[in-house]
């Protein structure tokens, strides 16, 4: 899970405030006024399909990224593929945990 | 036999810049992530699949520099986008980008400028490519999204049946826009938006194009996941078949 903050109009403030938001992978799973409190997330029963369906476009995608990725910058790009790659099982896992933690 | 018309080649340019009040190190919303890529990428994404669009200026912060490169490094592909830091106010950020536009204007390179929003990153290639071509037809176009069904709170008068939302991108014809911008600086005149600018210095007449209501302006946190939503159902595509489906 990663963290951000922004600055977002709070409904319940009225006003411009920091917020604090929470994606899951590429998904935004919940945000939170930092003024008030204020919260919203995605309903727990919401969150996995629509994972799912965002896993599957972002694999399909990723021949393609990585093509383009390459291109721009080969010598990077072979520098950091092994690390990324073995990255990869532990971020996913750690998506699939906060998901079902939500 | 009658020649066909010259292409129109437009600038397109991003306001990215915010509204001045940031500190810190909080993320400006259009560097916010938003289904796999920043906010501010993915209108720039649409508007550069158009062969109207020749230049491509985005409108920041100095803060934001650092990251808005490494993003465009990332996002965005060949060509160049020309990266401006922006005024203290909307009027301000479009005239420093006019600025910078201004030497290919006036040597007849740019025939329209389009000024868009970076917080609204589902206007999709349509939109872009029917602003562009009613600016190149009748000089000004911006997008207009019909609220006719609104009434009034207290329920004792019913709302005019033409309330309009106003959306970007808003395109005009690239010489007078010049003008006019160089007219509001001499007056120090700081117009609310680009057609306001336009309306006082110009007899550019500005008209409406169906607006996109999917086209929202990321302001509330609700936003995010509408606009997250949105794109999920268009399957990440708004680029009306120019694609070919393809995501980058």
């Amino acid at each position: 899970m990663s963290t951000e903050i922004a600055e977002l109009h709070c409904e319940t403030c009225q006003r411009v405030t920091d917020h604090e938001l929470h994606y899951t992978g590429r998904l935004l799973e919940s945000t939170r006024c930092t003024e008030c409190g204020a919260h919203l997330d995605v309903p727990a029963r919401d969150m996995l399909p629509t994972y799912l369906a965002d896993l599957e476009q972002r694999v399909a995608s990723k021949p393609l990224r990585l093509w383009r990725r390459a291109g721009q910058d080969p010598r990077g790009f072979l520098r950091t593929l092994p690390g990324a790659v073995l990255r990869q099982p532990r971020k996913l896992a750690g998506e699939l945990r906060s998901i079902f933690r939500h | 036999m009658p020649s066909d018309p010259a292409p129109v080649r437009a600038a397109v340019v991003v306001l990215a810049a915010g509204e001045g009040r940031r500190t810190g190190s909080h993320t400006n919303k259009v560097l916010l992530p938003l289904a796999g890529r920043r906010v501010f990428t993915w209108s720039i994404r649409w508007a550069r699949l158009l062969p109207e669009v020749v230049r491509t200026v985005l409108v920041i912060r100095d803060q934001d520099r650092d990251v808005i490169e490494a993003t465009l490094a990332r996002e965005v592909g060949p060509p160049k986008v020309d990266v401006v830091e922006g005024g203290n106010s909307r009027h301000g950020s479009e005239w420093a980008a006019l600025q910078l536009l201004a030497p290919a204007i006036e040597a007849g390179e740019v025939d329209v400028v389009v000024i868009h929003d970076a917080a609204r990153p589902l206007a999709g290639s349509d939109l872009w490519a029917s602003v562009i071509e009613a600016a190149a037809e009748l000089g000004g176009a911006l997008p207009a999204d019909d609220h006719g069904h609104l009434a009034t709170l207290d329920g004792s008068e019913l709302a005019p049946d033409r309330i309009v939302a106003v959306q970007t991108p808003q395109a005009f014809a690239a010489a007078p826009l010049l003008e006019a911008y160089r007219h509001a600086d001499t007056e120090d005149f700081v117009g609310t938006d680009t057609a306001s600018c336009i309306e006082r210095y110009t007899d550019v007449p500005v008209h409406c194009v169906p607006g996109d209501a999917g086209n929202i302006k990321i302001t509330f946190p609700d936003d995010l996941f509408i606009a997250e939503r949105l794109l999920a159902k268009a399957r990440w595509d708004l680029s009306g078949g120019r694609e070919g489906g393809r995501r980058r």
